[in-house]
């Protein structure tokens, strides 16, 4: 049987607290992520996207719905501590990449392994955020491109490993499932 | 739940699949905007959606700052045959950090400030395709 990190909580309970704690971990690793000093040799406004990993995780353990409530906390909060802009630009990308991984997940035999998905999540997080961006300024940015592919492969490749890595941590706190 | 099973594996045969076509794509893209001809080069400056400054690189003589004003204060660097962010007051640095425009294509951004600033070749429109 599998180690229950909870006392006697009702399942519901559980869930709403499991769901509370990723998306706290969502925001202090964005947090910490921009605090991190730039990197010289990435392409400018490149990110890691450590916070993708919660809502991976989210999107193939609790579901949907409390996914995007994650990815919409994530965008609001970067639109309390950096403003308008980064709001947009968080908002549309955590809700795209969640989308994405969320519909990989759920197909019936999903095509892709953990890096895979990481990978998908990071080019639709960049695709949604070159399309708010492009809206925002000019659609010249389509320029950019080639550098965020090679920089989503890259993130997306990190993201499946360090989720790998960290699940059976999280697994630990998730509540049991009862239902079908 | 019958995902557990799938995302424990970490990486599957399709997986090496998709990073292998994104790669190849990014390097062709990379690869056609780089390769395109080098006419002459026309920085076009754009703030809140509207084109302010056409400028013609190539018959810049000398070095020249640029002041946008706006809430962050930006500033171009215009010099013969480049143009560059030299300073803007926004918070994460992004538009100075991608340094110096010298060919056709290129651009830098400063989206808190909603400049950006692309280079084009001296045709009539910057793209000959958009797709996307």
């Amino acid at each position: 049987m599998r180690q229950q990190g909870y006392l006697n909580l009702s399942p519901r309970t559980q869930r709403i607290a499991f769901n509370g704690l990723l998306g706290t971990l969502a925001l202090v690793l964005s947090a910490w992520e921009g605090m991190l000093p730039p990197i010289p040799v990435l392409p400018p406004g490149a990110k890691l996207g450590l916070s993708n990993l919660v809502t991976m995780y989210a999107a193939g353990t609790v579901g949907l719905g409390p996914a995007l409530c994650i990815a919409i906390l994530k965008g609001l909060f970067a639109g309390i501590t950096r403003g308008f802009v980064a709001m947009l630009m968080s908002l549309s990308g955590g809700v795209a990449s969640t989308l994405v991984m969320w519909f990989f997940l759920r197909l019936k035999g999903n095509p892709f392994g953990m890096i895979g998905l990481g990978v998908a999540g990071a080019l639709s997080h960049n695709a949604a955020q070159l399309c708010v961006a492009a809206l925002l300024t000019t659609p010249a940015i389509v320029w950019y491109i080639p550098w965020l592919l090679l920089f989503g492969v890259c993130s997306g490749i990190l993201t499946g490993l360090v989720l790998r890595a960290v699940m059976p941590l999280l697994d630990k706190w998730r509540p049991i499932e009862r239902d079908a | 739940m019958n995902g557990r099973e799938n995302r424990t594996r970490l990486l599957k045969k399709q997986d090496v699949v998709l990073i292998a076509i994104l790669l190849a794509l990014a390097g062709c893209l990379a690869a056609w905007f780089q390769l395109r001809p080098v006419e002459e080069c026309i920085a076009v400056v754009e703030q809140n959606g509207q084109v302010i400054r056409r400028i013609d690189l190539d018959r810049q003589t000398q070095t020249e700052e640029l002041a946008l004003g706006g809430p962050y204060q930006v500033k171009l660097l215009v010099e013969p045959g480049a143009i560059s962010f030299f300073s803007s007051a926004c918070p994460d640095k992004t538009c100075i950090r991608t340094g110096k425009l010298t060919r056709p294509g290129q651009s830098a951004v400063c989206l808190p400030a909603r400049v950006s600033v692309r280079l084009e070749s001296g045709g009539t429109s910057g793209f000959d395709g958009v797709t996307g």
